[in-house]
C-alpha cells in the first residue's frame, strides 16, 4: 500500500476497500430508527405537497399552507431589502419638504411686503387687479 | 419535467444515504433531518420543472448548499453561545426520551453476535469518516457512496479534477490507516462485505 498521501494515483486495493466502505455504509444506512425514518417521510410529503403545486401553478409554504401575497415578508432578506428601500424613500420625502420650508422662508425673508401680506387670502387677487381699474376706483 | 411519483420514487430512494451523510458531516441527527428535509423542499420548490436525470445532481448540490449555509449560521450561533454559555448551563440532556429512537429497523441476522460485531464495526467505519476533513469526506462521499464519477464529483465541489483526486486519495489513505488500526483491515472488511 502506497504511503505517500500526496500521490493522487489510488491503487487498486484502496479503490476496493472503498467500495466495500461504501456498501457498508449503504447497508447501515437502510437501518435507520423508525422516528428518523418517520421524519424522513414527513419530509417528503411536504416535498410532494409542494411539487404538486407548483405544477398546478401556484405555491405553498414550507408548512404546508398556502403561499399569499406579502409573503415575501417571511424572506428576511427581501424584507431588510423593502425596508431599506421605504427609508430611503422616506427620508428623499423628508429632505424635500425641508427643502421647500427652507425656500418659502427664503422667499419671505427677501421680499419687500410684510409675511401678513402673504396670509391674507384677498392680498393675491388684487395685485392681479390692472392698474387702470384700480385707478379709477380711486 | 419530473412527475410526482417520479419524484416520490427519487426522494425515497436518496433520503436515507442523505441523512446519513448530513449526519457524519453536521454530528447531529436532528440538524440532520431539518437539512435533509429542507433540501427536498428546494428541490421539490425550485426544480420541479427539470427532468428526474438531473435530480441526483441537483439534490446533492442543495444538500451541500444547505450544510454550508448551516455552517455559517452556527459560526454566528457559537460566538453568541459561547458568550453566554456561562448563563444557561446544565439544561442539555433533559429532553424526554422517546422509545421510537432506540427501535431501529429490524437487522436480516437473528444471530446477536453478528449485529453486535457488525454494529461495532459501524461506527468504526464512522468515526473514521468523521475524523476526515469536510473536504475529503465530501469527495470520498460523492466519489465512493454516491457513485459519482471524477468529472460530476469535481462540478459538484466546484473543484478541479486533480483536486478531487487528491482529496480521494487522501481520504482513502486516512481510512484503511484509522481501520488497520481498529483491527479492519482489507480482508477483515471484504469478510463483512461479504457477510452483510
Amino acid at each position: 500500500m502506497s504511503i505517500d498521501n500526496t500521490n493522487q494515483e489510488i491503487s487498486e486495493a484502496l479503490e476496493v476497500q472503498a467500495k466495500q466502505i461504501a456498501g457498508l455504509l449503504d447497508a447501515h444506512a437502510n437501518r435507520l430508527s423508525m422516528r428518523t425514518l418517520k421524519q424522513l417521510e414527513n419530509g417528503r410529503a411536504r416535498a410532494m405537497k409542494t411539487h404538486a403545486a407548483q405544477l398546478a401553478g401556484g405555491s405553498v409554504n414550507a408548512d404546508g399552507t398556502l403561499s399569499q401575497i406579502g409573503a415575501w415578508a417571511a424572506h428576511h432578506r427581501m424584507a431588510m431589502a423593502g425596508l431599506a428601500l421605504a427609508m430611503v424613500i422616506g427620508s428623499a420625502v423628508v429632505l424635500k419638504s425641508l427643502n421647500n420650508n427652507a425656500s418659502s422662508d427664503a422667499l419671505l425673508l427677501s421680499a419687500e411686503l410684510p409675511p401678513e401680506a402673504f396670509v391674507d387670502k384677498g392680498f393675491e387677487s388684487s395685485l392681479n387687479v390692472p392698474n387702470s381699474r384700480l385707478q379709477q376706483k380711486t | 419535467m419530473a412527475s410526482s411519483q417520479e419524484l416520490s420514487n427519487f426522494l425515497r430512494d436518496v433520503e436515507r444515504r442523505a441523512f446519513k451523510q448530513t449526519v457524519y458531516a453536521v454530528r447531529d441527527e436532528h440538524v440532520a433531518l431539518d437539512i435533509v428535509q429542507d433540501a427536498m423542499l428546494k428541490l421539490a420548490e425550485k426544480y420541479a420543472d427539470k427532468p428526474v436525470n438531473e435530480y441526483p445532481m441537483l439534490f446533492q448540490r442543495i444538500l451541500q448548499n444547505t450544510m454550508k449555509d448551516f455552517w455559517r449560521r452556527q459560526k454566528v450561533r457559537n460566538l453568541w453561545t459561547t458568550l453566554l454559555s456561562s448563563f444557561g448551563a446544565g439544561q442539555d440532556g433533559e429532553e424526554d426520551h422517546d422509545p421510537l429512537d432506540t427501535i431501529d429497523v429490524e437487522d436480516e441476522s437473528s444471530n446477536p453476535q453478528v449485529q453486535l460485531e457488525r454494529s461495532q464495526t459501524m461506527k468504526i467505519i464512522e468515526k473514521a469518516l468523521e475524523k476526515l476533513p469536510a473536504r475529503q469526506r465530501e469527495a470520498f462521499i460523492l466519489r465512493y457512496w454516491e457513485d459519482m464519477d471524477v468529472a460530476e464529483t469535481a462540478q459538484m465541489m466546484g473543484c478541479s479534477q486533480g483536486s478531487v483526486k487528491t482529496h480521494c486519495s487522501r481520504a482513502l489513505h486516512t481510512m484503511a490507516a484509522l481501520l488497520e488500526k481498529q483491527g479492519l483491515g482489507s480482508k477483515v472488511m471484504a469478510n463483512l462485505v461479504i457477510e452483510s
